[in-house]
């Protein structure tokens, strides 16, 4: 089952490589995958809560390679998301792209691989899958983007590769410091380990991990490799890339580091204020829009962060329902700024003007901008409200400061939607160059689908949260062992009552 | 169906507006070519008319019944339930019958007023918005769903605000309104996220039984920490309210369309009132906030009555009044009168209604709603005229009109109790409202005609129907009042000096402004306050010089130390490499000598290093 959700799109992108089919097989292709994800959905057993569909063959014993693979909520959201993500990219794509086999082959290849990552339980095989994507990710921004793409595309690349290293790092030493040696997830003991290991272990991961989501200040190659790409890229890069990255601080971060994320918790919960705060900002003196609505992400990566440094039950349910929210925001605001820029013809914010006119502008589209913008604003009644709120309520008691900061932080993200949608959809149109190309009807479908996913999660959210809830109690419950047990060290609390919790073994427990 | 089904389906209420909000969504200007505009707007009329009819069936099933609750859930993550109470009283259905009724009023007003407009469909759908989500408030029973719905109406206020949006006061107006009401909604969510840890619930019966606990001592609280709650949970309403100092917006939003002014002005900024009114024994924890309150809320009163006095455009002086008498229910509220602070609600609601449309009448044919253009329209528009008169007799306290009750009752109460101060700010407010009440009255209807009001008949019955249905409500308040069992005890003194404040104001608004010949009001020590107050005593410029100018400049910063420092650090790193790559590639020459040097030196000092 899991194994199709990677092979699938791979044996589909060689096909589409070797010149068969075109558009209409690329739709079928990326579409295939979201069959399997209803049967998964329906399938999946929320009271057991843990990981499902194990699968395990070894495949290179010698170093530890395993072919091992699980599912468990957050998961199963992240390949939901990739999976529909993917479809949208296929469709928002221009129907003239040049090159059209190899541009579908690679959003099919990446697809598969991201899968592969997010369903990988071996640490070896998800730095392939993790390692495997930049291939196509590289092809795409370098071959199909705008002017300055290559230097974006070399950039991302770059940095990425500095990720790759200090994830490489990190895997390694955990290798070797573990006990038993293995690459295996379920098997990674790190008790052994002296604190202060797990911690410099930790900062190799959340630094890996922070430039692939971003996280400031490891964040300049966002702008570049957003604005540059083409919008179905922009989607994915924005909507799936940037989740490996926080799947993998949740993945290998906090549930393999219970103790030391507890340690850590302050300065990432004010890392992630910071982050919000200054990703809405640098987005207010954006003048494009393309650029502007790529800044919102770093800011809205802070809030998972916030959400994440907490550790409460509620707080990470938000962290993971954010991850979703944000990707369907952003897409559908990339989705709508490409249609801008296609039939417009420019991104300048100081050039655009009026496109709300019901008869000569772009209605529908800047309808659906003016929500997307509200929802990732956090505006209630949207997706992006309810992971947001989340987060606050779940992050407030244990860092009220950082929370109130980032609750500022979504007024500031108002502020540069307001002034986005004040300059791009209201005004007058100038009469002697509004004559657009029209908008097609396939051309809405794909912001059309979005919208009313946004909506629907924002209406009816227990759809939504349901989901990771499992894993968030479980991690929550982790995290707080692991301090309640730094506390008993220091002598604050007997340790009589934690003397049953191993935090080692939760992990087999749930299998 | 017998009524009791109605109250058990009150849920509806709301819901109805939606329906039509939805179906208006279908109207996209594809399908508005084949079929006009005007569908959208009946099916919105529609779905009002039958919210109202059954909030008055429901409200009376449920006369004289105990209240009941409905809940709906919508989210449950661990011990956080969040279930959406609808609590089903006499009051609340009381207040969607005014939302609905207001609502319904408006709209058909609306038919005549946007008659040559397209936009229809996006016009009656946000009013819509507007009725399901007030609707909502009045029957949600939680903190938590009352800021959803505030903020959601602040999204309405934005794009109803921005209807013309190619005019590009209304693009700053919608923007201004947004911006202002969204930090009142972000310090009321702060509040609401804060307030949750020391309480456990944001039912409003579960807040107002922990604030009791803590009065009388069986449960504690830090005072700072209840004092900067407090703030939050007040801000959220100022924003609503229009209050100092967020009150900016609403002056801005009268670009907006008129039939959207007159629910604005009459209930929307209730809303705010509405959450101030049932969390004040929250506020009576902490002195501190009382204090602000009282403050902000006379400021505006006073303030906004004072501005009001001073502005040309007819729907920016009415405007100012709303922030005026939101003022004086935050006064009401702070010094602990709740219950004359909802009856004010109820009987300024159908008067500020009338007080809007009847100029709004006027500036739709006249073209203009600059007071100096206008004039001498008593003789061609008595019933506009007679509808304004109504709205003001409304409004002030003229007995036996509706707010003499409310207003002579609060003056009373404070100066009973020894509140001399707030007493006096409730008096000044009435004769300054009365005072500009007159000085519009008389520059609209009085002297003689002036070049944009020569001719200018009454409007045709879309505008007057409602209007006139609104005076007659406006006229019978006082029996509504004695049926709900309202009417105070009011003793001679306070009925002598409320009333005696009211006439005051008229009688110079008289003498000003009711002249047969026109003489302006411009007396040289009078100058400078005039210009005070015709800016609003500066607070647009105050703003850009100080929010807007500080969020500005530190974007900018941010932006450019991104750029420069963060990404110029990161391309500095590549421009090094490179160079040292170009630099390094001259020491691969193909001379075999100096690869040998280079193997020779290297043994050497690693073998000086290991030895």
């Amino acid at each position: 089952m899991l194994s199709a959700l990677i092979v699938l799109p791979i044996l589909g992108s060689l096909l589409l490589f070797l010149g068969l089919g075109g558009r209409k097989l690329a739709v079928a292709l990326a579409g295939i995958p979201l069959v399997i994800l209803l049967l998964l959905f329906a399938n999946f057993d929320l009271q057991a809560g843990g990981l499902q569909w194990v699968q395990r063959w070894d495949w290179i014993p010698s170093i530890g390679l395993s072919y091992s693979l699980g599912l468990d909520g957050l998961s199963l959201l992240m390949v939901a998301l990739n999976g529909l993500l993917t479809l949208i990219a296929v469709l928002t794509a221009e129907p003239e792209v040049k090159r059209p086999n190899l541009f579908y082959g690679c959003i099919l290849l990446m697809s598969g691989s991201v899968n592969g990552a997010f369903v990988a339980q071996n640490l070896l095989l998800f730095f392939l899958f993790y390692e495997l994507v930049l291939i196509p990710i590289y092809l795409l921004i370098s071959i199909w983007g705008s002017p300055k793409r290559d230097y974006a595309a070399i950039k991302f690349l770059i940095y990425t590769a500095v990720s790759a290293i200090f994830l490489l790092g990190a895997f390694l030493a955990l290798y070797w410091l573990g006990d038993p040696h293995s690459f295996e997830l379920a098997e990674i003991r790190i008790a052994s380990l002296r604190p202060a290991a797990q911690t410099l272990l930790l900062l190799a991961l959340i630094v890996a991990f922070g430039i692939k989501m971003p996280l400031v200040p490891f964040h300049t190659w966002l702008p570049d490799a957003y604005g540059e790409s083409s919008p179905p890229v922009a989607m994915l890069l924005g909507g799936v890339l940037s989740k490996l990255g926080t799947y993998g601080l949740f993945r290998f971060g906090l549930q393999l580091f219970p103790q030391a994320w507890a340690d850590l918790g302050g300065i990432l919960a004010w890392w992630g204020a910071i982050a919000v705060l200054s990703g809405a900002l640098a987005a207010i003196a954006q003048k494009d829009i393309k650029r502007m609505v790529a800044y919102s992400s770093i800011g809205h990566m802070g809030y998972i962060l916030l959400g994440m440094a907490a550790a409460t039950p509620i707080s990470l349910t938000g962290a993971m329902v954010q991850m979703v929210s944000h990707g369907l925001i952003l897409a559908l605001l990339f989705d709508l700024v490409g249609l801008v820029e296609r039939k417009v013809g420019t991104r300048d914010l100081n050039v655009l003007n009026g496109l709300l006119n019901p008869l000569r502008g772009l209605p529908t589209v800047s309808a659906l901008l003016i929500l997307g913008g509200m929802a990732s604003a956090g505006i209630p009644g949207l997706v992006g409200f309810v992971a947001e709120f989340l987060i606050f309520q779940g992050s407030y008691q244990d860092f009220p400061l950082p929370t109130l900061i980032s609750i500022c932080g979504t007024g500031l993200t108002a502020v540069y939607f307001v002034i986005l949608l004040n300059r791009t959809c209201f005004g007058r149109l100038d009469n002697r160059t509004a004559y657009y190309p029209r908008v097609h009807g396939w051309e809405r479908i794909p912001g059309l689908i979005l919208t009313a996913l946004i909506v629907w999660f924002g209406i009816q959210p227990m759809n939504l949260v349901k989901w990771p809830q499992p894993l968030a109690f479980t991690l929550s419950t982790q995290v707080a062992q692991a301090q309640t047990l730094i506390l008993a060290s220091a002598g604050n609390l007997a340790p009589v009552t934690l003397s049953g919790a191993d935090p080692g073994n939760w992990e087999t427990s749930r299998n | 169906m017998s009524l009791n089904g109605l109250v058990t389906t009150a849920w509806l209420i709301p819901l109805y507006a939606l329906v039509a909000w939805a179906g208006a969504l279908i109207w996209s200007p594809g399908i508005t070519r084949r079929t006009g505009p005007r569908p959208a707007g009946y099916l919105n009329a529609l779905m009002t008319l039958v919210a109202f009819l059954h909030t008055v069936g429901a409200l009376v099933a449920i006369w004289d019944q105990p209240a009941q609750v409905i809940r709906l859930p919508w989210l449950q993550v661990g011990d956080l339930v969040l279930e959406l109470p609808l609590q089903v009283s006499s009051v609340t259905l009381g207040a969607c019958a005014v939302v609905t009724g207001l609502n319904l009023v408006a709209q058909i007003y609306g038919f005549g007023y946007m008659e040559m407009d397209w936009g229809w469909a996006r016009f009656f759908s946000l009013l819509g918005l507007f009725e399901g989500g007030m609707c909502a408030l009045a029957l949600c029973d939680s903190l938590f769903f009352s800021y959803v719905i505030l903020e959601i109406l602040t999204l309405g206020t934005y794009l109803l605000v921005g209807f013309w949006f190619n005019q590009s006061l209304v693009v700053t107006g919608a923007r201004d309104a947004f911006l202002t009401k969204r930090i009142g909604d972000l310090l009321l969510l702060m509040g609401v996220i804060a307030i949750y840890p020391l309480t456990g619930s944001w039912e409003f019966e579960d807040l107002a039984a922990w604030a009791e606990a803590v009065q009388a001592g069986s449960a504690t609280v830090d005072p700072t920490l209840i004092a900067l709650v407090g703030l939050g949970l007040l801000a959220g309403p100022v924003g609503k309210c229009a209050q100092f100092p967020l009150h900016l917006w609403l002056d801005e939003a009268m670009e907006g369309p008129i039939p959207a002014s007159i629910l604005r002005n009459a209930v929307v900024v209730g809303t705010g009132a509405w959450v101030l009114i049932r969390l004040q024994p929250l506020y009576e924890l902490s002195p501190t906030v009382l204090k602000v309150m009282l403050t902000i809320g006379s400021l505006t009163a006073v303030g906004g009555s004072l501005v009001a006095l001073a502005q040309i455009d007819a729907k920016r002086a009415l405007s100012y009044l709303a922030s005026a008498y939101m003022g004086l229910i935050f006064v009401a509220v702070g010094t602990g009168h709740p219950q004359q602070a909802y009856q004010l609600l109820l009987t300024y609601a159908p008067a500020m209604a009338l007080l809007v449309m009847a100029p709004g009448t006027v500036i739709w044919n006249s073209i203009t709603q600059d007071l100096r253009y206008l004039g001498g329209l008593w003789s061609r528009r008595p019933i506009s005229g007679l509808c304004f008169l109504t709205g003001m007799a409304g409004i002030i306290a003229l007995p036996p009109f509706g707010s003499f009750w409310v207003l002579t009752d609060l003056w009373q109460q404070l100066a009973q109790s020894g509140q001399g101060l707030w007493a006096a700010v409730v008096l000044v407010t009435n004769a300054v409202t009365a005072l500009g009440l007159t000085r519009v009255f008389g520059l609209i209807w009085g002297g003689k005609p002036q070049q944009m009001s020569e001719r200018s008949p009454e409007v045709h019955w879309p505008m007057m129907l409602p209007m006139t249905v609104t005076m007659g409500v406006a006229l019978h308040m006082p029996m509504i009042l004695a049926v709900l069992g309202l009417i105070p005890a009011l003793e001679g003194i306070p009925v002598a000096v409320m009333t005696g404040s009211s006439l005051t104001g008229i009688a110079l608004g008289a003498w000003l402004y009711l002249q047969p010949q026109r003489r302006p009001v411009d007396w040289a020590f009078l100058a400078d306050w005039q210009d005070l107050l015709a800016n609003d005593f500066y607070t647009p410029k105050l703003y850009r010089a100080s929010v807007v100018f500080v969020v500005r400049i530190i974007s900018e910063i941010t932006a450019l130390f991104d750029r420069y420092v963060v990404d110029g650090l990161v391309n500095l790193t590549s421009l090094v490499v490179l160079a040292g790559g170009q630099v390094l590639k001259y020491t691969t020459s193909g001379q075999l000598q100096a690869y040998v040097l280079t193997i020779v030196v290297g043994v050497a000092l690693l073998g000086w290093l290991i030895l």
